[in-house]
């Protein structure tokens, strides 16, 4: 942590920032983490994590105060559009994007002093349980129950869907606190539990891709302390909605368009898809779908850095960028051709591109974080004040 | 809020006033087959409320506002379905004697509403290669054919850019001078594009050097620009009558916003248009902080591109969500899908800016 005490990199101009970022990334990020076709694991992060915590640059989106970067929207996209541009590799990041804000939110000093630095050198590494078999789209139906017991919370039940809780030694998790209160959304709370411990059993499921992303988690009499609560006994409900809008903007930044859309640019070049005009008019198209959320993406992020609370709103940006990266996935297909069902990467000149990597990568995009559907429904509610 | 945008929100609150007051869909409708075009009492008002200079730099004699600004006041002129030609004759015409003869009296006479310019710059046979005119102009004298010239109907003069022995040139000419025959036209919103043939029309030289093709260039730019905040404007009041209709209109003993089909397709529209708001608007402040002729076509494209694509999408599901009504002519809806037609094609639709933007942004 060198840097982020002293530098204040929303004060740099835009091109200076930007340049840091880039010089940064082309000479540190290892060139077999480029472009990765599925989801990091620690084992293959971990040297490059060290250099991006001697940097201090973990958490682009925290507080300075808490070890972060303190971005402002502008300088976010220029981040993420590095990034993406150079393929640089998502780390073991779901501590930073979502159990890091929720601590510094409503977490208490105790928790801030000792959990925070902990995601930051990824001495813990997180994962988020909150669908179940019988509560997906509707998370307020989940049964996973905590029963006090003493000074510990004994949970009992099962969680699915958990994103790389193989690779991971903690989960944050919504749990019913109380089974008889009135509403569903009552009774729930939130608790921070460790995974090393005999009552948590992890099992892999396999993906449409073939690749081991997310599990099935069970718990049988696991045991976490009292004080891994988060927020107020009963007011998971609260928090987890809080937390959403953190996870609806995540989930809708650029990252995913800008990438699908460098990859597509690559194999295009290499396939000579540029001498045809209807591949340009519609990459044309794409582009610009991600370049212009780019703009709403920057709105977004201007609100969070002034401290406002989002609104219901924001499911727009996850609605967009993820039905524009799977157009983005199913044009590289086309592009492919003959090719366009081979597993693996295809070389291209000098590069190589894993197109149905990135097809298979698009797909849950629209399922997970409340599926778009779900998202619509929200908006048409909340936002445009449509009747039910 | 800043004080730039403090400026900005008293700019839009009296030019909405304005229009409002002038009479928006009403207006719209009355202007339909109007050859004149141009409303001279609305339009004066507009020119005495500085609308008309807001783009013209202060030492020219205008406010110095900026595309932004202009951007703002375009937004209003769609979401009113104002007829009058705020864009051909401000981003345009102004835009283009202010690069060439910011001393010219006609530069004064066009914001102070005096005058209003029709500009002849494009012709049919070199679409795809502007400024390669067909069009001569030799000692006083203008010969050929422009092609899809705004407003010329009502227009008091013509500037027109031609050819002549040494180079690209702009030329001014009386609106009613000899030689002149037009072809009219009519437009989906009721308004006229014309094709206008001069034939030994006497001619003032305005500029005639290599300064007129970079001066054309920025000021269609502009104009394009503007032209993406009109029809932002269209779309955002033709999704929110849309809005309003689904909460009012009952089928089945329920208001139709009730089912899921119509949400998520309204919930569609609206995204389209937050993503073409905040896109737009990028591309202007873009504009407005660089010099750099590729950059601000590049931009210009982009708008446009985007407005275009968001304006039809949201106007063609505004119809189809008022069923039957909205495909009559006595229902508004209407109106703002005929408007957007009009505008999306002015200047180059979608199509043709995606292409622009990709070529300038390389690929």
């Amino acid at each position: 942590m060198t840097n982020n005490t002293t530098t204040d990199y929303n004060a740099m101009s835009d091109e200076d920032f930007r340049d840091e970022v880039r010089t940064f990334f082309e000479t540190e990020c290892p060139h077999e983490l480029r472009h990765l076709p599925h989801r990091s694991t620690w084992a293959e992060v971990k040297d490059w994590h060290q250099k991006l915590y001697d940097k201090g640059w973990v958490a682009p989106a925290w507080p300075k105060e808490y070890g972060g970067m303190g971005l402002d929207g502008a300088k976010m996209l220029i981040f993420f559009d590095e990034q993406q541009r150079l393929g640089v590799v998502r780390g073991r990041d779901m501590g930073v994007i979502m159990s890091g804000p929720l601590i510094i939110k409503y977490g208490t000093q105790e928790q801030k002093d000792y959990w925070l630095p902990r995601i930051l050198t990824c001495e813990d590494i997180w994962c988020q349980g909150y669908s179940e078999p019988g509560a997906g789209s509707d998370l307020a139906s989940l049964r996973t129950s905590a029963i006090l017991e003493g000074d510990e919370f004994v949970v009992n039940g099962q969680k699915i869907w958990t994103t790389m809780a193989h690779d991971a030694s903690h989960i944050f998790m919504l749990v019913r606190t109380d089974p008889n209160a009135p509403r569903k959304q009552q009774g729930i709370s939130f608790l921070l539990m460790d995974m090393d411990q005999p009552g948590v059993t992890v099992r892999t499921i396999k993906t449409l891709a073939d690749e081991d992303e997310f599990s099935e988690v069970f718990f049988d009499d696991a045991r976490a302390p009292r004080e891994n609560i988060v927020g107020e006994i009963g007011e998971g409900w609260n928090l987890a909605k809080a937390l959403l809008s953190f996870e609806r903007l995540f989930i809708g930044s650029p990252n995913i368009g800008q990438n699908a859309l460098n990859q597509l640019e690559t194999l295009a070049r290499g396939r000579g898809a540029f001498d045809d005009p209807n591949f340009r008019d519609r990459f044309a198209r794409l582009a610009l779908d991600v370049e212009d959320h780019g703009a709403l993406y920057a709105r977004f992020a201007d609100q969070v850095k002034r401290g406002e609370t989002l609104g219901p709103d924001v499911s727009m940006l996850k609605i967009w960028i993820t039905e524009t990266a799977q157009e983005i996935s199913e044009l590289m297909i086309e592009v492919a051709g003959r090719d366009g069902a081979t597993l693996g990467a295809l070389s291209v000149g000098n590069h190589t591109v894993d197109v149905l990597g990135n097809f298979y990568k698009a797909r849950p995009t629209t399922i997970y974080g409340g599926s778009n559907e779900v998202q619509r429904n929200i908006l048409a509610k909340a936002v445009l004040g449509l009747p039910s | 809020m800043t004080e730039t945008e403090e400026d900005l929100r008293l700019l839009r609150d009296s030019v909405a006033t304005l229009l409002d007051r002038a009479g928006g869909e009403k207006r719209a409708r009355e202007a339909r087959g109007n050859r004149d075009g141009v409303n001279r009492a609305v339009w004066n008002e507009l020119a005495e409320a500085g609308i008309l200079s807001v783009m013209t730099s202060e030492d020219a004699g205008g406010l110095g506002l900026g595309l932004q600004a202009g951007g703002i006041i375009a937004q209003e002129f769609g979401r009113t379905l104002a007829p009058d030609p705020f864009a051909p004759v401000v981003g345009l015409a102004a835009g283009l004697l202010e690069r060439l003869a910011p001393g010219h009296t006609l530069l004064d006479e066009i914001i102070s509403g005096n005058k209003i310019p029709a500009i002849a710059w494009e012709e049919r046979k070199s679409a795809d290669a502007p400024g390669n005119n067909q069009t001569t102009y030799d000692t006083g004298k203008l010969n050929g054919t422009k092609s899809w010239v705004a407003r010329a109907g009502g227009a008091d003069v013509h500037l027109v850019i031609a050819s002549s022995n040494t180079g690209t040139g702009l030329y001014l000419v009386n609106a009613l001078a000899d030689g002149i025959t037009t072809k009219a036209a009519r437009q989906s919103d009721g308004s006229y594009l014309h094709e206008v043939t001069y034939v030994e029309t006497p001619a003032e030289l305005i500029a005639e050097d290599e300064n007129v093709k970079n001066a054309l260039d920025a000021a269609v730019n502009d104009a394009t620009a503007l032209a993406a905040c009109e029809l932002l404007g269209v779309a955002g009041e033709a999704l929110n009558l849309t809005i309003e209709f689904l909460k009012t209109r009952e089928q089945f003993g329920k208001p139709i916003g009730t089912f899921q089909s119509l949400q998520h397709r309204a919930v569609d529209m609206h995204i389209a248009h937050e993503i073409a708001d905040t896109g737009i608007k990028s591309s202007l402040a873009i504009m407005d902080a660089n010099s750099d002729p590729t950059i601000r076509a590049r931009e210009a494209s982009r708008a446009k591109a985007r407005a275009g694509e968001a304006a039809l999408k949201i106007t063609r599901e505004a119809i189809q969500m008022h069923g039957a009504v909205g495909y009559t002519d006595e229902f508004d809806i209407g109106l703002y899908l005929n408007r957007a037609l009009t505008l999306s094609a002015w200047l180059g639709d979608a199509t043709f800016h995606r292409k622009r933007w990709l070529k300038l942004r390389g690929a």
